[in-house]
């Protein structure tokens, strides 16, 4: 590990990001031939460059031939099934890697993820209520297809409000108190999800709700992408605008304050987005923990604290985990494909463990 | 330039500050002395915007507090804090660099005057060789003396400094108060050692239980009658021929029992002390050889 960090530590933020960048397009291509089918390197390769060439230009440039790569099974399983499920890997890696390292300098601790926080099972609480209830009248007519999605959003940040409230009832906001908060925020909604499940669900609301409490990539299309993409390009853009204070907060309450930031209103605004952050991941592809946690650990020791290197290479190192967790989870079990959230907390428990057993850990010391 | 006028402070049903004045003139350096608990910590957090809930004006180079935004307040007073932690480690030039995030637009990268800035506080501190190291893994003193540079290179007209000499060695209590006096700022300065406050304060405030007890200069204040009623400890006050400043030197029940004194263990602040008044002829009335002890008499 040490040598690792040594190694890294002297390359400049751009080449680390590069390298990075580099094995997130390695993992996604085995993303693309990896699977209960297995698909040659060579034939992925032809069918998605000839493809993006083909559509990039319109129609007018044609690579090799179409008979191949434009139709049948391989085209099917690469372009249709494997494409958008490996995409969607990346931005909701990318996604909950950004709001845990935004979060950790909102609240000032390095345990806070949006998981710990509540905000997950916010989100979820309101993707239960609108698949299990379902939205009626002027709210359902308005939100349309984006129903579950608006609710997930609505239902992470009332609980993360919910839980910065709480902790900051009588006096200061302290780590303790907001992990209680979180816990007991967490808990309660996720009893009130359970209320609903065994009054309202049948047995298919019951599975699709079941889906969102372990999290998974299946069946994810091109069109559903365009949200989280969205959600997660409007975030960096307020993020990047906002990195000055982001490293004055992580100097602790009292001192951000006297270097002239606001916090309170810091800290609805960064709730405010990584709460669009984890709503829309949630919404997508269900509870994915350990993530926003983890991976902003692992990314401070390897760059510090400073959020001009620390936010890009979190996002990137985000987003190749969970390619990677999630060809994992399509190969383990042979004919079956695991929950996701199942093989992240798998992974996240042990690394966490290491992290607080090894007593030097600073979090992110340079 | 700091201006406090019926400073009114409650945290939880606890009145902590009852109606207090204090006025800090440009450059002037003041302390705020008084034992644990008398409030004073609480004043200057309010005066440096932790606490916002208080009652009365605090004006800061004519401005009412109330009214400024907490960026506009960054740039006129920095802060030297009480030791704080934070789990988030930095490089100390990261660090000092902080100190310039007021003057900054939040996208804007620091440039090579700040960088220059930063360097110069480092120096006025001893602590360039260290730039480049982690802060965490600086000594207690290494670290305050990191944040009295960070607090430098805000660049404002006044400085407060919460207790900033505790878990201080002594070299490092004294470098560190030298630094700030040698910056001709506006300070306020809450401060727990008598003798460093009758070093380098122009002007004391002495607190007891959130109320100002006696105020002026340090001739003034930090008589042992002063000392006495507020602290609860019998000292005795000379000037010093070395350094030419107040000395107080205090007599604890040990040093009478060494002398062969009858003490008794245990006994309250005298009532009747209760005196607004500070006296300067208390000063050096008593010379050290004349039996202390006279007020503990009185008190039983």
């Amino acid at each position: 590990m040490n040598y690792v960090k040594e190694r890294l530590g002297r390359l400049s933020t751009i080449s680390l990001i590069a390298v990075l960048a580099v094995g997130l397009m390695a993992a996604m291509v085995a993303g693309l031939s990896i699977g209960n089918y297995y698909i040659e390197f060579w034939d992925v390769w032809n069918i998605v460059v000839d493809n993006i060439v083909y559509k990039l230009s319109f129609g007018h440039i044609v690579l090799g031939d179409p008979d191949y790569w434009g139709e049948g099974v391989k085209y099917d399983i690469v372009m249709s099934i494997r494409s958008p499920r490996v995409v969607m890997a990346a931005v909701i890696g990318a996604c909950l890697a950004m709001s845990g390292v935004v979060m950790q300098a909102t609240v000032q601790n390095p345990l806070a993820d949006p998981y710990i926080l509540g905000m997950s099972s916010g989100a979820s609480l309101g993707a239960t209520v609108s698949i299990a209830v379902g939205l009626s009248g002027f709210l359902g007519a308005a939100l349309g297809n984006y129903g579950i999605a608006t609710m997930a959003f609505i239902g992470s940040f009332g609980s993360a409000l919910f839980v910065l409230g709480l902790s900051s009832a009588g006096g200061r906001t302290t780590s303790v108190k907001l992990v209680l908060s979180g816990t007991i925020v967490a808990s309660l909604v996720g009893a009130i999800s359970n209320l609903i499940v065994v009054f309202f669900a049948d047995k298919d609301e019951m599975q699709e709700i079941s889906f969102w409490l372990m999290g998974s990539f299946a069946g994810t299309t091109w069109s559903k992408i365009i949200i989280p993409l969205a959600a997660f390009i409007i975030c960096s853009v307020v993020f990047t605008t906002q990195i000055r204070h982001l490293n004055t907060m992580l100097t602790g309450d009292d001192v951000a304050t006297t270097l002239g930031i606001d916090l309170s209103k810091k800290r609805r605004l960064f709730v405010l987005f990584t709460s669009l952050l984890t709503g829309t991941a949630v919404c997508f592809c269900g509870m994915i923990g350990f993530v926003g946690l983890i991976i902003p650990h692992i990314v401070r020791g390897l760059t510090g604290n400073n959020h001009w290197k620390l936010l890009p290479v979190a996002c990137v190192v985000g987003a190749l985990f969970l390619v990677v967790c999630d060809i994992l989870c399509r190969v383990m079990v042979p004919g079956n494909e695991l929950p996701i959230g199942i093989l992240t907390a798998f992974c996240g428990a042990p690394v966490f463990a290491y992290i607080l057993i090894k007593r030097t850990y600073s979090f992110g010391g340079s | 330039m700091i201006d406090i006028h019926d400073l009114e402070i409650t945290l939880g049903h606890k009145n902590i500050i009852k109606k207090v004045d204090v006025h800090v003139g440009e450059n002037e350096f003041v302390g705020l002395i008084g034992p644990n608990g008398s409030g004073k910590s609480t004043m200057l957090k309010a005066v440096y915007r932790v606490i916002s809930k208080y009652e009365g004006d605090i004006m800061v180079m004519g401005d009412e507090l109330k009214r400024m935004t907490i960026h506009e307040s960054a740039l006129r007073t920095s802060v030297v804090p009480q030791h704080t932690y934070s789990p988030f480690d930095f490089k100390v030039i990261d660090v000092v660099l902080m100190g310039r995030s007021p003057h900054k637009k939040s996208m804007e990268f620091d440039n090579a005057e700040d960088r220059a800035i930063a360097t110069e506080a480092l120096k006025k501190v001893d602590m360039f060789e260290f730039a480049d190291r982690s802060f965490f893994t600086l000594s207690g003193g290494e670290q305050q003396r990191i944040v009295l540079a960070r607090a430098m290179a805000q660049q404002t007209p006044c400085m407060m400094l919460d207790e900033p000499t505790n878990h201080l060695d002594i070299k490092y209590q004294l470098q560190l108060m030298d630094v700030v006096k040698s910056l001709g700022l506006t300070v306020l300065a809450a401060l727990h050692d008598l003798n460093i406050a009758a070093e380098y304060c122009d002007k004391l405030y002495l607190l007891k239980n959130g109320e100002v007890y006696a105020y002026g200069t340090p001739e003034e204040v930090l008589t042992p009658k002063n000392i006495m009623a507020v602290y609860g400890a019998e000292a005795i006050v000379t000037r010093s021929s070395n350094t030419g400043f107040l000395h107080i030197e205090y007599v604890s029940n040990h040093a009478k029992t060494a002398r062969g004194e009858k003490t008794r263990p245990g006994w309250k602040e005298p009532r009747f002390f209760k005196t607004r008044t500070a006296s300067a002829d208390a000063v050096g009335s008593r010379r050290p050889g004349r039996p202390p002890g006279a007020f503990v008499l009185i008190a039983f």
